[in-house]
């Protein structure tokens, strides 16, 4: 079996299960700690509130937005490229139709490719840029994040060199830090992809049942 | 026998419930936090930064609580043990750098409720007795008189003379079958006792029976402050049970910050049950009865005005609205600060800082922000503060910056405006 | 690229040979000439399919032409200048930036660190500087790799090895291309106000910056930080255009705008390389106090004093002249 053939095949499914199940039970255990149920009359509906308050916390508030404006700017050129290239780059799209879904949809034209992903690794570049010189980043920073992020962008990079796939190695490296990041995302801080709805939920429903819109 | 740390931590991770938990689980450290709190706006010391006020409750969950932390242990990839040196310099981050204001909640991208967290994290503090002395004298104080100034009931029965006295209106005291029983801050009491006549007057105008109980009249709630349920739970039960007693049908919570949250909805949690009586804040009555046409408003105050929106009442209370609407209907020249409402800067006294001497020279820092903001309205001549705790902090805040601007209460001022009986309405 | 591509086997041979694919005309299949160079010269073959005089390398394409005029002279170019000589600007720069080192040391702080300092710049300038850094780091590692892979890399790691960096390299040039032009325009809002020549600046010329002992006045930027700023800018624009010009060749009709652009692009880009080189030494190694400023946003009272002395006036009210009375 070739590297690449192990990268995307045994390696990635395991992986795959790894990132799942992992999520899965960390999702479990913070929901399962449990809270102690609210008997106060309510003045509105908690759980309307869980689902505001996740839909609200994604627009920016104005007053604080210019001095975040870096993060703001930044983390959703990030976050949206990110997700662009994934799920409309070609490749992704046969790779995700060969192996998992058994469908496919149409892929961004090349133009579109370039434009998103410079706007993802400006954006992830920016905030590892803000990261180690805010000295408030600094100082609550761990090597979770460092890692985190540092990963993050080498699976990027490594895609970008993959691009037009003239070499099954830059092909296979790129999936090897796939399957690492996929591996690590489960213990890692990358799981605030899936915790922030349960976070944002949590804060909406509290503050939601007192009838407080934040 | 527990070490103060081992207490410590195990309020920690009992006080960590699944709310917060997620709130430890979400956290990327952007540091968005940190350019909402006044205090590290006023000291640009990164430590002031919200979420790092939290460390040592985060470690020992990330530790002891978290999913996959019996693992990580044994791999050695969890993070260190809390130690005592550790709790005892944040001491002064959970107790004199955050009023719980919530202004980090607002800011927070993943919307994590730090203000309210705090509130858990001083749950291990005030068990290890890892407490201001200034609060922990307020506790002392409250319970021999009940109140965390010491104000005994017959300075209070002396206060409710005087007022009695000014409006010529009787000021009933243990009142059995009143429609409301009403509690007040010591603040109030003593600092700003025109309130008690307030009141006076615009329950007579309104028509309805009001009492203070002789041995429930405080509002505050140091356990609250503090971080302490048992303590929190106790002072509350005296004001549960005298209003029970009396069987009234409302407790009205007056303009104080976290005395409504306190009763509204810590209090049902804290003592197990509903109560008998439904609990109001006295903005809303005021909106109420305005709305009835039952306190209809009279001559306008002409002063070039605007309002601090007290952060528990407001913010983390929900009543943006209520106080805006009066002040439309009671003043001429009613102006909005820049970033009033929702994401208006707290005074900087709240959360048990103002009892806090050691706390002093920070809190007349952070209130620069608050300052900043009156110095945005031109030609400014008053400022309606809703809340007794944030009078006094205005009181010096004001006097630090040099800055001259009277400061009035909103029942107060409701009370004013009031039309004459005989006179047509607005 | 394409085009590059297309001439990357070949280029090695300095002779002109049909290519590998060629029809062996020896096959008998049809009865021809036996000898494929026939009796015309070489040049003669190649003024046909030029349609002109090589020499006239302005003459644009025309209709029907099968070679250009100019590929020939910008093969030359690349082969016999820019790839043999221009990978040397940069180590000459570093040998230079060694040598200096060594003669003159680190230039320390007069009077050594006082302790107290003074904000330079603030953190949006300094993620903006980080962030051009950063970019630019990534463009020319990759742009090097693209430019002397056959003569540096292919010789010890293989031709496979080669192809295999170049072409992650192309990928990532051709990327992270468009980013600096993003970085560009933001490193220019944040740093162009101070960077205006100004008469004290051709004083600092004269004392040849205080490089070699002597004191030199200076406000915000000295002349050498404003002339490496212009650089970057000038550069910068100059690199920028030509690389979209080639990341979109359909842009432009006339193919002498791509031969141009490749060489502007392989010059502008190796003279900012080697002058950050120098930008660099003087930032961390060469200048003590010099890092703080960019890394932390303040820098030593007595740092501002020695080497931007009106500044420092300007910004505390004080004179960089007197003693500290503590």
């Amino acid at each position: 079996m070739s590297f690449l053939n192990l990268v995307e095949g045994p390696l990635f499914s395991f992986a795959a299960a790894v990132f799942l199940f992992g999520a899965l039970w960390r999702l479990i255990g913070i929901i399962r700690i449990g809270r102690k149920k609210d008997i106060s009359p309510p003045k509105a509906s908690a759980a309307a509130g869980f689902i505001r308050g996740n839909l609200r916390h994604f627009i920016p508030r104005g007053i604080f937005a210019k001095r975040t404006m870096v993060h703001i700017v930044g983390g959703y050129g990030f976050h949206l490229g990110l997700f662009v290239l994934v799920f409309f780059g070609a490749y992704h799209i046969d790779f995700l139709n060969e192996r998992i879904l058994g469908f496919s949809w149409t892929a961004m034209p090349r133009w579109a490719f370039l434009i998103t992903s410079a706007i993802a690794f400006a954006g992830l570049i920016m905030l590892w840029v803000r990261r180690i010189s805010d000295p408030v980043m600094r100082l609550i920073s761990n090597k979770d994040d460092h890692i985190g992020s540092w990963l993050t962008f080498l699976v990027m990079l490594s895609g970008c060199f993959a691009m037009e796939q003239a070499h099954d190695s830059l092909r296979a490296t790129h999936m090897l830090l796939v399957d690492i990041w996929l591996v690590y995302f489960p213990f890692s801080r990358l799981m605030h992809g899936f915790t922030f709805i349960l976070s944002r939920g949590n804060s909406g429903a509290t503050y939601g049942r007192k009838g407080i819109d934040l | 026998m527990s070490t103060t740390t081992e207490i410590a931590v195990e309020k920690f991770l009992q006080h960590t419930d699944s709310e917060a938990a997620s709130f430890f689980e979400a956290c990327v450290h952007c540091g968005q936090c940190a350019e909402a709190c006044h205090f590290h706006l006023a000291t640009g010391d990164p430590r002031q930064t919200p979420i790092n006020k939290l460390r040592p409750m985060e470690r020992a969950y990330k530790r002891d609580k978290a999913p996959f932390s019996t693992l990580k242990k044994m791999l050695g990839l969890a993070p260190k043990p809390v130690t005592e040196a550790e709790l005892k310099e944040w001491e002064e981050l959970v107790y004199d750098s955050c009023n719980m204001c919530g202004r980090c909640t607002l800011a927070c991208p993943m919307g994590i409720d730090i203000a309210g967290t705090i509130r858990k994290m001083r749950e291990g503090y005030a068990a290890a007795g890892l407490v201001p002395e200034g609060l922990k004298s307020a506790a002392e104080y409250v319970k021999k008189t009940t109140s965390p100034m010491g104000v005994t009931i017959k300075a209070l029965k002396a206060q409710i003379a005087h007022q009695e006295k000014a409006t010529g209106i009787k000021i009933e005291v243990d009142k059995k079958g009143a429609d409301y029983m009403c509690t007040f801050s010591s603040m109030e009491i003593m600092g700003y006792p025109e309130v008690l006549g307030a009141y006076a007057k615009l329950f007579k105008r309104a028509g309805l029976s009001w009492t203070i109980s002789s041995v429930a009249y405080e509002a505050t709630n140091v356990g609250v402050q503090i971080g302490s349920a048992p303590m929190a739970k106790e002072i509350l039960e005296r004001v549960v049970d005298a209003a029970e007693a009396l069987e009234v049908k409302h407790v009205i919570s007056p303009e104080c910050g976290h005395a409504y949250g306190a009763i509204r909805w810590a209090g049902p949690n804290l003592m197990g049950r509903q109560f008998n009586f439904e609990v109001v804040h006295i903005i809303e009555v005021l909106d109420k009865l305005r709305r009835e046409g039952k306190i209809p408003a009279g001559k306008k105050d002409s002063r070039r005005m605007t309002l601090h929106d007290p952060c528990q009442i407001i913010r983390r209370g929900g009543l943006l609205k209520e106080p805006r609407k009066l002040l439309d209907e009671s003043c001429d020249d009613f102006v909005e600060m820049k970033g009033a409402g929702l994401t208006n800067f707290c005074c900087g006294g709240g959360g048990g800082v103002s009892a806090n001497p050691r706390a002093e020279e920070l809190k007349t820092k952070a209130f620069s922000l608050k300052a900043e903001q009156l110095n945005g309205v031109e030609n400014l001549e008053a400022v309606v503060v809703p809340c007794g705790n944030c009078r006094s902090v205005f009181e010096d805040g004001l006097d630090a910056y040099e800055m001259d601007l009277e400061i009035i209460g909103l029942s107060e001022l409701v009370a004013e405006t009031l039309a004459e009986p005989d006179e047509k309405q607005g | 690229m394409l085009m590059l591509a297309a001439f990357a086997a070949p280029a090695a041979a300095q002779s002109v040979r049909p290519p590998g694919n060629a029809v062996n005309l020896d096959d008998g299949i049809e009865d021809g000439p036996s000898n494929a160079l026939g009796d015309v010269s070489d040049t003669d073959i190649w003024d046909n399919f030029r349609g002109g005089n090589p020499k006239d390398i302005l003459a644009p394409t025309r209709e029907g032409q099968m070679m250009t005029t100019t590929g020939q002279q910008w093969r030359v170019i690349r082969e016999k200048f820019i790839r043999k000589y221009l990978g040397w600007a940069p180590l000459v720069v570093i040998g230079l930036l060694a040598v200096f080192y060594l003669i003159r040391g680190p230039m320390k702080i007069a009077g050594g660190r006082s302790g107290k300092t003074i904000p330079r710049f603030n953190l949006s300038a300094r993620v903006a500087h980080w962030f051009m850094a950063g970019v630019f780091i990534i463009l020319g590692l990759t742009g090097l790799i693209i430019l002397l892979g056959r003569v540096v890399i292919a010789p010890y790691l293989g031709l496979e090895a080669n192809s295999v960096l170049t072409s992650a390299a192309m990928q990532g040039h051709n990327l992270f291309g468009p980013i600096f032009i993003f970085a560009l325009i933001w490193l220019f809002i944040k740093f162009v106000r101070g960077n205006f020549f100004q008469w004290v600046d051709l004083k600092w010329i004269f004392k040849l910056g205080g490089f070699f002992g002597g004191h030199v006045s200076s406000r915000q930027f000295n002349f050498g930080e404003k002339s490496w700023f212009w650089m970057v800018i000038l550069g910068g624009i100059v690199i920028s255009v030509t690389g979209v010009i080639m990341l979109f060749p359909g842009l432009v009709d006339d193919i002498r705008w791509l031969q141009l652009s490749t060489i502007l692009h392989a010059l502008g880009a190796v003279a900012l390389i080697a002058v950050a080189f120098g930008h660099i030494y003087v930032g961390t190694i060469g200048m003590e106090g010099s890092l703080d400023s960019m890394l932390k946003g303040e820098v030593d009272e007595n740092w501002a004093k020695e080497h931007h002395d009106l500044w420092y006036e300007e910004v505390t009210g004080k004179s960089a002249k007197e003693e500290d009375a503590t």
